[in-house]
C-alpha cells in the first residue's frame, strides 16, 4: 500500500508524518505493509486513519484490517485477546454485516465519551452522573463487547440508584446499543459512529461492484488506490485492507506489481 | 519412503511415528481420485455421509429425495476404462417407494456404532427410523415434534442404546432402541437444534449446537446441561496455563450478585459472563417481574451465552475427546478445549459457510487436519494454526457433508449436485497403465 508515497503531494504535512512512522517499521516498499506485531499494526493504522470533516470521531481499526496486515491470524486473535485483558484497547461488535469488529484504544474511547458528555452538558441534560458511573464501574470490569441488562443495572447501582432514564441516556448517547441477536443484551458501541458505518458499507459495495463490472474482475493495486470513493468518507486504503482481510478480495503477485481480484468462494 | 522403511526395520523410527509419517504424507497428496468412483443413485442433494465405524468398509448416504444408499468402498462392483477405474455402485437403495420409507428429505443417516446390522435415519418428515440392513425393513419408528436435523449415537456406549435427535423443537430427545420409546428430553436451548454429537471420551456426555448460537454439554444421567460454551471465554493456547486455572471467576461478579450455592458440587463450572451463580432458592429472571422457583438442574436455561453469532451448523469432537470444533452461520469455525470449556482462539480462514443446512465436518485421527465444506469447495485446515492446507474443488454446487476414512486416508464428500466424490492420495502410476498391449513399437512408430 505504499506505492503512492512519491506521487501524492496534496497533503504534504500529513504524508510526511505518515512516512516517518511508516518508514521505521515497514519491511518492503512494494508489497502490502505487513507487520510482525499486532500492536505495531494497530498503532500504525491508527495513525493512518483518514480525517473526516463533519464528524468528530477518534480513530478505530477494523479487525479484518488486522488480518490483512499480519500474516498469522491466530496470532492476531491471541494478541488482541491479551491486549484486551490488559485494558489497552476495547473491541466493539458492529452491526454492518457478519462478524465485524472495531478496535479502539482505550484512551481514544474515553476521549470520545468525554466529547459526547460535553455536548450533552451544553444541551442541559440531567442525570449526567451516569456517565461517570459507567466509566468507573462498567468499563473497568466488563471487558467483553456486550453486557446483559441485569448485570448492567447491578454494576451501575453500586454507586447510586439506577433508573430507566439513566440507561436511556446511555443509549441516546450512543454508548450502548441493542442488536437483533438478543433482546436482553446491550452492546458497547462507539458514539457518533453511525455515519461512518454507513459510509463503510457503501464504500465496500462500491468497490466490489466496481471490480465486478470489469472484464476480469481485477485491477492493479496501484491504480485502484488512486481512485476516489464517492459514497464513503473513509479512504481507499482503509477499505482495501478491510476487504482483503475479510476475504472478499485477494491480492496476486504479478511481474508488474500487485493485482487485486474479487475472490470467488 | 524406502529410507523410512529401512529406519523402521532397524528400529530407529518407532512404529507409531512411522505410521503417522506415512499417513500424513498420503494426506498431503489428497486429490480427486482418478481410479475410484462412487456412482450415486440419488436424485436429490446428499445431506449425510458416514462410513461404518467397525471396518470402515460401507458408506451410508442420505439424500433429499428420501433415499438412503449403502456402498462398499473397498470392493468395486465393476471396472471401467480398461480395468483402471473402479466403479462402486450401491449395494442397495431405499427410497420413497419403500412401504415404510421416509416421505421427505433425509437429513441424517448413521450406522449403529456396534455393527452394520442396523442404521438410523432422521428426516424432515418428523420421523426417526431404525432399519435392519440385511432385510431393509424398518424396525422402529420414533415420532418427533418437528423436522429432524441430526441424529447421533454414541460410539462408546456400552450400557445404553440411545439415539440423540436434534429437531426444530427446542428440546433434544433421546430415543431408546431397547425399549422403543423416547426416554429423555433435554431442555435448555432457546431455538431449534441443528447438530448433536456424542463425546468421544465418555458415553454419557452429549454436545448439542442450536440455532440460537449456543453449544451445550449435557450429562444424560442428570437434568440440565452442565456447561454452555461462551465465545468470550478464551484461553491463549491449546491448554489453559496451569497457574491461571483457579482464577476462572469473571471480574464482573461484584457485590451485586447473590452468593452462589452450587447445585452440583463436584462438577467444575467454567465462568460465564452472565451470572449462572444464583442461589438455588429463587432468582429474578431477566424480565424483572416474577420470582420463579427453578430446579437446580434448570438454572442453565437462564444462561444465554453464545458460541457463535448465529446458528451453530456443525460440530465435531476430536477422536481423543479433548477438543471440539464448531462451525457457525457467522462463517466462523472455533476450536474449543473441552476440559476447560474455553475458546482457543484459533482463527480458521473461512470466508463464507453455508447457513441454512447443517454441515458435517471431518477430522483426521490424531487431530491434525479438519475438513470443512465451504460452499462449493472443501477446505482442509491445519487444526492448530488455522491455515488452509488443501482446497478440494470438484463439486458443482454446495457441499453438505464430508467423511474421512482414517484407515485408507480417503475423503468422501457429498453435495447439492447429487454426487459423492472420492478424494484419494495420488497413486504411483504402475508400468503399463496407459500403454496398450505390448507391441512391436518404439518411439518412432506410427
Amino acid at each position: 500500500m505504499k506505492n503512492d508515497t512519491n506521487s501524492d503531494s496534496s497533503k504534504p504535512k500529513k504524508r510526511r508524518r505518515d512516512e516517518e512512522i511508516e518508514a521505521e517499521s515497514s519491511s518492503s516498499d512494494q508489497e502490502n505493509l505487513t507487520f510482525s506485531d499486532t500492536l505495531v499494526a494497530l498503532r500504525i493504522m491508527r495513525a493512518q486513519f483518514p480525517h473526516i470533516d463533519k464528524v468528530s470521531i477518534r480513530p478505530f481499526i477494523l479487525q479484518s484490517q488486522l488480518y490483512s496486515s499480519v500474516n498469522d491470524r491466530t496470532q492476531v486473535d491471541r494478541e488482541l485477546e491479551s491486549l484486551r485483558r490488559e485494558r489497552v484497547l476495547r473491541v466493539f461488535k458492529l452491526n454492518t454485516g457478519q462478524d465485524d469488529h472495531a478496535i479502539m484504544f482505550l484512551d481514544d474511547y474515553l476521549n470520545q465519551i468525554e466529547c459526547v458528555v460535553k455536548r450533552m452538558e451544553e444541551k442541559k441534560q440531567v442525570n449526567l452522573e451516569v456517565f461517570e458511573w459507567f466509566q468507573t464501574h462498567v468499563l473497568d470490569s466488563k471487558l467483553e463487547p456486550s453486557v446483559g441488562h441485569e448485570e448492567l443495572c447491578s454494576l451501575l447501582s453500586i454507586v447510586g440508584k439506577v433508573k430507566d432514564e439513566h440507561i436511556s441516556l446511555l443509549i441516546n448517547a450512543g454508548i450502548l446499543t441493542r442488536q437483533l441477536i438478543d433482546p436482553d443484551m446491550y452492546w458497547f458501541a462507539i458514539p457518533n459512529i453511525g455515519s461512518v458505518l454507513k459510509g463503510l458499507s457503501q464504500g465496500r459495495k462500491e468497490i466490489i461492484s466496481f471490480l465486478n463490472r470489469r472484464k476480469y474482475k481485477e485491477m492493479m493495486l496501484a491504480l485502484l488506490e488512486k481512485k476516489h470513493l464517492r459514497f464513503s468518507p473513509l479512504d481507499m486504503r482503509f477499505h482495501l485492507r478491510d476487504l482483503i482481510g475479510s476475504g472478499h478480495l485477494k491480492t496476486i503477485h504479478t511481474p508488474t506489481g500487485l493485482v487485486v481480484q474479487i475472490s470467488k468462494d | 519412503m524406502w529410507k523410512d522403511i529401512g529406519g523402521r526395520e532397524a528400529g530407529q523410527i518407532r512404529p507409531n511415528s512411522f505410521a503417522n509419517r506415512v499417513k500424513s504424507h498420503r494426506l498431503s497428496t489428497l486429490q480427486l481420485s482418478n481410479y475410484k468412483d462412487i456412482v450415486s443413485p440419488h436424485k436429490g442433494s446428499i445431506n449425510s455421509l458416514q462410513v461404518d465405524l467397525t471396518e470402515e468398509r460401507y458408506l451410508l448416504s442420505g439424500a433429499s429425495d428420501s433415499s438412503v444408499a449403502v456402498y462398499d468402498v473397498q470392493r468395486a462392483t465393476d471396472y471401467e476404462g480398461g480395468g483402471h477405474i473402479a466403479k462402486h455402485r450401491s449395494v442397495f437403495v431405499v427410497d420413497k417407494q419403500h412401504e415404510h420409507g421416509h416421505k421427505y428429505a433425509i437429513s441424517s443417516a448413521i450406522w449403529y456404532p456396534v455393527d452394520t446390522g442396523l442404521f438410523v435415519t432422521g428426516s424432515y418428515d418428523h420421523y426417526v427410523k431404525v432399519w435392519d440392513t440385511n432385510c431393509t425393513r424398518v424396525v422402529m419408528n420414533f415420532k418427533m415434534p418437528g423436522k429432524v436435523y441430526r441424529t447421533a449415537m454414541s460410539p462408546l456406549a456400552a450400557s445404553h442404546m440411545l439415539i440423540a435427535a436434534g429437531t426444530e423443537d427446542v428440546q433434544v430427545r433421546l430415543c431408546d432402541i431397547a425399549s422403543g420409546a423416547i426416554s429423555q428430553t433435554l431442555s435448555g436451548h432457546r431455538d431449534g437444534i441443528m447438530t448433536v454429537e456424542w463425546s468421544t471420551s465418555s458415553e454419557w456426555i452429549l454436545v448439542t449446537g442450536g440455532c440460537d448460537g449456543a453449544i451445550r454439554f449435557w450429562d444424560i444421567r442428570r437434568a440440565g446441561c452442565f456447561r454452555v460454551l461462551d465465545q468470550s471465554q478464551s484461553q491463549l493456547g491449546r491448554r489453559p496455563p496451569l497457574l491461571k486455572r483457579k482464577v476462572s471467576i469473571s471480574k464482573s461478579l461484584s457485590a451485586g450478585q447473590n452468593s452462589s450455592v452450587k447445585p452440583r458440587a463436584p462438577q467444575k463450572r467454567s465462568a460465564n459472563g452472565n451470572g449462572v451463580r444464583q442461589s438455588s432458592v429463587g432468582r429474578i429472571p431477566a424480565k424483572g417481574s416474577v420470582r420463579q422457583r427453578l430446579h437446580p438442574g434448570m438454572l442453565s436455561s437462564q444462561d444465554r451465552a453464545t458460541a457463535h453469532y448465529g446458528a451453530v451448523t456443525g460440530l465435531k469432537v476430536t477422536e481423543d475427546g479433548m477438543y471440539l470444533l464448531s462451525a457457525g452461520s457467522d462463517s466462523r469455525i472455533r476450536l474449543w478445549d473441552v476440559e476447560s470449556g474455553r475458546n482457543t482462539l484459533v482463527n480458521f480462514e473461512t470466508v463464507r459457510l453455508q447457513t441454512s443446512k447443517p454441515i458435517q465436518l471431518a477430522t483426521t485421527q490424531d487431530p491434525a487436519v479438519v475438513f470443512v465444506p465451504c460452499m462449493t469447495a472443501v477446505k482442509a485446515f491445519d487444526i492448530w494454526s488455522g491455515k488452509t492446507c488443501l482446497t478440494f474443488r470438484g463439486h458443482y454446487e454446495h457441499v453438505n457433508c464430508c467423511c474421512f476414512s482414517s484407515q485408507d486416508q480417503e475423503l468422501y464428500t457429498g453435495g447439492n449436485d447429487r454426487q459423492i466424490l472420492v478424494w484419494c492420495p495420488s497413486r504411483l502410476i504402475s508400468d503399463g497403465v496407459d500403454a496398450g498391449p505390448m507391441q512391436d513399437q518404439d518411439n518412432w512408430s506410427d
